[in-house]
């Protein structure tokens, strides 16, 4: 577009008074002619866009509650809503969740085996050395001590103890 | 045509418009209203609701023509002003600050819904088409209404092919009515850098149409 045009084109699209070269131009050149009518074709379509003139918003009553409503469940932005609102983040909670659970059970489970075994051990003195020995390998020493203590006499403690040293040798 | 436009200064220096107004959007009343929003004053967050909340609805309702979305629509533009006004830096107007937001709405609309058309069967009922007719004796009734809806989808679509400050310049002005010198004011820029964005921005909205035309 030529400069005569294109320095006055929101006058010309207006469609009111021109300047004179402007028109002159128009009237010669029509390159600037299609492009000019093309871009009042468009601005007639945006115009299209305007709200009617009658046109009354209707807003239900309250509006103002609504939208507060709407913020309040919108709430500020924390780095919860990143694990609460995306299905991804969501999916990292539910692993997290059911690797937690898993440790949890592995844990409970091995501390029961290591303290039935421990139990086997004391109430079986007639075992010998090496079956102790194999069937209380996990169990610390001092927790087999503890256990000792609360079910068996002293007896039993000291062959136990005594079992543990000559393991412990060997 | 395009290299013209690029190399040669624009527009005219003679013109006697150049720069007149400057509003001072920060000490205006309205500033007052938009730093007391910023505390979270909420009375003063509801005087902004009440103040825009006709103008909110009728922009969206010019643009999608759906009154069943509008004013959800309508509520979310709001609840983006509330989240986003400490970022409000006084350049602009309150109300073309909030008229960015709610064509930005608009079109997040239509791209959430994936709307090929403006309008299609199940937005748009009869009692739609009815008060369209009926509230439009402006536009030229010989036009069928699919084809006005053909073009509005068309000018839509162009209208996603610009910039959102170029968008929101282009309707400000022949949507909203404002002159130049009133865009000036209301978007902290001078006139003459308003024509030049409005001049490059119906420059794109042509070749886009005429990518459009060829693809077709």
């Amino acid at each position: 577009m030529h400069r005569e045009i294109r320095d006055h084109i929101e006058d010309v699209l207006r469609g009111g008074d021109t300047l004179k070269p402007a028109r002159e131009h128009l009237a010669q050149c029509d390159e600037c002619r299609t492009e000019v009518q093309g871009m009042q074709e468009q601005t007639e379509l945006i115009r299209e866009l305007r709200a009617p003139q009658d046109f009354a918003p209707d807003l239900r009553p309250n509006f103002y509650a609504r939208v507060m409503e709407r913020i309040e469940a919108e709430g500020p932005i924390s780095i919860w809503n990143l694990f609460i609102e995306s299905a991804f983040g969501r999916r990292i909670a539910v692993a997290s969740l059911a690797l937690a659970l898993l440790i949890g059970i592995y844990v409970v489970t091995s501390e029961r085996s290591a303290e039935d075994a421990a139990t086997v051990a004391l109430q079986s003195p007639q075992l010998s050395t090496e079956q102790t020995i194999v069937a209380g390998e996990d169990a610390p020493a001092r927790e087999i001590t503890r256990v000792d203590e609360s079910q068996t006499d002293e007896s039993s403690q000291d062959a136990v103890l005594a079992n543990l040293v000559t393991y412990r040798e060997q | 045509m395009d290299a013209l436009t690029i190399t040669l200064p624009f527009p005219a220096a003679g013109e006697g418009t150049r720069a007149r107004t400057r509003v001072d959007h920060k000490t205006s009343e309205e500033a007052a209203l938009v730093r007391r929003v910023q505390a979270r004053d909420e009375m003063a967050f509801r005087e902004v609701v009440e103040r825009y909340q006709s103008k909110v609805f009728s922009i969206i309702f010019g643009i999608l023509r759906n009154r069943n979305d509008a004013e959800d629509i309508a509520q979310q533009v709001f609840a983006k002003v509330y989240f986003s006004i400490k970022n409000f830096d006084f350049r602009s107007s309150l109300l073309t600050w909030i008229y960015k937001i709610t064509v930005n709405e608009c079109y997040d609309y239509l791209r959430k819904k994936r709307v090929r058309k403006l309008v299609y069967e199940s937005d748009f009922s009869q009692e739609d088409a009815q008060r369209m007719e009926a509230s439009e004796p402006a536009v030229d009734a010989s036009v069928p209404a699919d084809t006005r809806l053909a073009q509005r989808d068309l000018i839509l679509k162009l209208l996603s092919k610009v910039s959102e400050e170029e968008r929101s310049l282009i309707l400000l002005k022949e949507v909203e009515g404002h002159s130049v010198e009133e865009l000036a004011g209301m978007t902290g820029l001078n006139e003459n850098t308003i024509k030049v964005k409005l001049f490059r921005t119906r420059q794109k909205l042509l070749r886009a149409a005429g990518r459009l035309t060829r693809t077709r």
